[in-house]
């Protein structure tokens, strides 16, 4: 029993964290899910990052003139199905007939092996645009007969390459759009509170005005400003400002009314009879005030941008050809044909990264909230 | 209660005007218009092309155009010509919206039907195994987009076709032959076609307002007038239907005047994924033909709708909530 006691006495001469992020830190180091949704978040942003190495083929590669439409996923075999002994991981190559009663294409395993070796040389790409590579975690060597872990989408690409590829562009942009529209909610909240006056009724005028319309309308207004066929890297760049430009209303709002009351609070009269300036007293002194605020609302706004952002792809006017978003490999998954999506559940699959980044996010936004709010503190 | 109608009704025209401009301005900020692919087609002469466009009234000034539009709307519930489709855009809109309405409405009664149920079993039976479970369910719900669950919906309905034969519409409103149907027939044909998408709809609403009223509900149970409640011996029924539930449901009648906007927005994705006659597969093809009042005037319909829902709202919070005085 004694043993316990210098414990005890090493835990008080540990200084106590007084600062509020280092209790909002401790906090959250004691909710279990809200780390693992951070940690999975992290694994699924480097998954991002590496996608063209971890992908087995380039994003948007595909044969002419052999077409693997719907190519079903090719499960990766461990045993020799002859003797049954373990033996270098290989894939069967799938062989096409037309079945002449469907008339519908009919993939088959052949009895053909394609073995698996690891650092294949393949497509060349660039990690992060910058580091050039040609090396490949995974393939076949083969051109005819490459792995398909995912199956093959309605060009007969490979649908696992433009899931990982799709990862990159689903989760940045909702992500850039919340840090978007929370500078400049920030921005147009405080220039409300702090000029008052013209600019203030100017700023809540328009905040009223984007609330009115509702978002779906309001969002197919502003992307029919631009042409349909534009370049599909400004058509990204197109929806983030949109998803941006539209969801600040509630922020400023809440800014504003913040801010008004920490205006007369003596720090600011202070930093004011300084000689600060505006800018100034804006950036490093009044908004500060909300930095808690402002983290939550963040982590748990990027959630319904991400689903958002995958929802305008869903209908064909976000991520388009040759770029891919989760939202627009379900498009694709449509596009085959309704009454036959059956014969191919795997086009769903990106549907699923979705909900799982989604679900991080959540955890992680609510685990966020919960150690910043005193009243959940145990 | 009719001062209360009149100040809003006067407060909400400046943003019901601001909202219009905006709408009328960034259609015009979109290049090209309507006769852009016109003019592309060697068939149709030059000559054709400037009547046309005076017609239209294109060929005049933008802030022009807005007056002549705001005028007739204004005067003749007018909202202009749909070009696409040659008929004045009210024409187009009424049966979209009537068919939108019928998803949505459908779709609300079930969203109340289903959440409210829940949200209060949750409270009432905190931490039970039903409520983790429940809880942990609607938590995955919440993260799946609409149009996700319904084409996985879409997937389960056509293994059971093809399992067992079973007829279960999954596009459109309407079957083959409706136009030879008796009435009943015909109202049984489009409940048939608008059950399964009004369920997606409400489920996937659903998560979020169940956690809602869970939270309320927790909330206002452990306030002192629910004790003094329990304490003078209401029976557990009227303590939770009564004064728990009356007091946790207003935030969620805040919301209300929403539906009114959403009844006539329709169901966005729902609609595209289900093929559904409503209204946003039809914005979404005007966006394609540039089709401008078309866009326009739908888009000034529901926002007006919105504004007026929302002082529905107000009076409904009045009428809920005694401590709101109206007026």
């Amino acid at each position: 029993m004694t043993t316990t006691a210098p414990a005890t006495t090493q835990k008080k001469d540990k200084p106590l964290g007084q600062s509020q992020f280092s209790v909002a830190w401790q906090q959250f180091r004691k909710n279990r899910l809200a780390q693992a949704g951070g940690l999975m978040l992290i694994l699924l942003y480097v998954m991002a990052i590496f996608a063209p190495f971890i992908a087995p083929d380039a994003l948007s590669s595909y044969s002419t003139s052999n077409i693997t439409r719907f190519h079903p996923p090719t499960p990766i075999q461990f045993r020799d199905p002859d003797t049954g002994a373990f033996t270098r991981p290989y894939v069967f190559k799938y062989t096409q007939q037309l079945n002449m009663d469907t008339f519908v294409n009919e993939f088959k395993p052949s009895a053909e092996r394609c073995p698996l070796y690891f650092g294949v040389r393949g497509a060349s790409y660039k990690i992060l645009g910058l580091f050039p590579g040609n090396l490949h975690l995974f393939g076949t060597n083969k051109e005819d007969c490459s792995v398909y872990l995912f199956g093959g989408e309605d060009l007969g690409r490979d649908l696992f390459t433009r899931t990982l590829y799709a990862s990159q562009i689903s989760l940045t942009i909702g992500f850039g759009a919340v840090l978007i529209t929370t500078l400049i909610g920030l921005m147009m909240g405080a220039m409300a509170a702090y000029f008052g006056g013209i600019v203030d009724t100017v700023i809540m005028r328009l905040v009223e005005v984007l609330a009115a319309i509702p978002y779906l309308f309001l969002l197919l207004l502003l992307r029919s400003v631009f042409p349909r066929d534009i370049n599909p890297i400004l058509a990204l760049y197109v929806i983030l400002g949109i998803l941006a430009f539209i969801g600040w209303g509630g922020l400023a709002r809440v800014t504003r009314g913040q801010l008004l009351s920490v205006r007369e609070q003596d720090f600011v009269s202070a930093a004011k009879s300084l000689g600060a300036s505006d800018n100034r007293i804006m950036w490093r002194h009044m908004l500060p005030t909300l930095t808690t605020y402002v983290i939550v609302t963040t982590s748990l706004a990027i959630p319904s941008f991400i689903l958002l952002e995958s929802g305008l792809s869903f209908l064909g006017i976000g991520a388009v050809e040759p770029y891919a978003s989760w939202g627009s490999l379900l498009k694709a998954a449509q596009d085959g044909g309704l009454s036959s999506l059956n014969t191919r559940p795997w086009v769903l699959i990106p549907g699923f990264f979705i909900v799982f980044t989604v679900m991080c996010f959540q955890l992680l936004g609510d685990g966020l909230r919960d150690a910043f709010d005193p009243r959940k503190r145990a | 209660m009719i001062p209360f109608l009149l100040r809003r009704l006067v407060q909400s025209i400046p943003t019901l005007f601001l909202a219009s401009i905006l709408i009328f301005f960034v259609i015009q900020l979109a290049p090209g218009d309507f006769l852009t692919p016109a003019k592309l087609n060697p068939n149709i002469s030059p000559e054709q092309l400037a009547a046309l466009q005076s017609n239209f009234g294109l060929d005049r000034h933008p802030i022009e155009q807005y007056f002549l539009w705001m005028k007739n709307m204004l005067f003749n519930f007018d909202l202009g010509l749909s070009f696409s489709y040659q008929q004045p855009v009210l024409d187009v809109i009424k049966p979209r919206i009537a068919n939108s309405m019928y998803l949505v409405l459908l779709s609300t009664l079930l969203f109340y039907a289903i959440a409210i149920p829940i949200g209060v079993f949750g409270a009432v039976r905190q931490n039970s195994l039903g409520d983790k479970t429940i809880n942990v369910i609607l938590y995955f719900l919440l993260g799946f987009p609409s149009f996700f669950l319904a084409l996985i919906v879409i997937y389960f309905i056509l293994q059971i076709r093809s399992a067992t034969g079973l007829d279960i519409p999954i596009n459109g409103m309407t079957s083959n032959g409706f136009d030879s149907m008796t009435p009943i027939q015909k109202f049984l044909d489009i409940a048939k076609h608008l059950l399964i998408p009004a369920i997606i709809l409400a489920v996937s609403d659903a998560a979020g307002l169940t956690r809602v009223i869970r939270g309320q509900m927790l909330e206002v149970m452990r306030s002192d007038y629910i004790r003094t409640a329990r304490a003078k011996g209401v029976s557990e029924r009227t303590a939770i239907w009564k004064h728990t539930f009356r007091n946790a449901i207003l935030p969620i009648v805040a919301g209300i005047g929403g539906l009114l906007p959403g009844a006539v927005a329709g169901a966005g994705f729902i609609e595209v994924v289900f093929a559904y006659p409503g209204i946003t597969p039809m914005i979404l093809d005007a966006l394609n033909a540039q089709d401008l009042y078309l866009i326009a005037g739908f888009t000034v319909i529901t926002t007006v709708l919105l504004v007026i829902g929302n002082a529905l709202s107000d009076i409904l919070l009045a009428v809920v909530d005694p401590r709101i005085k109206v007026g």
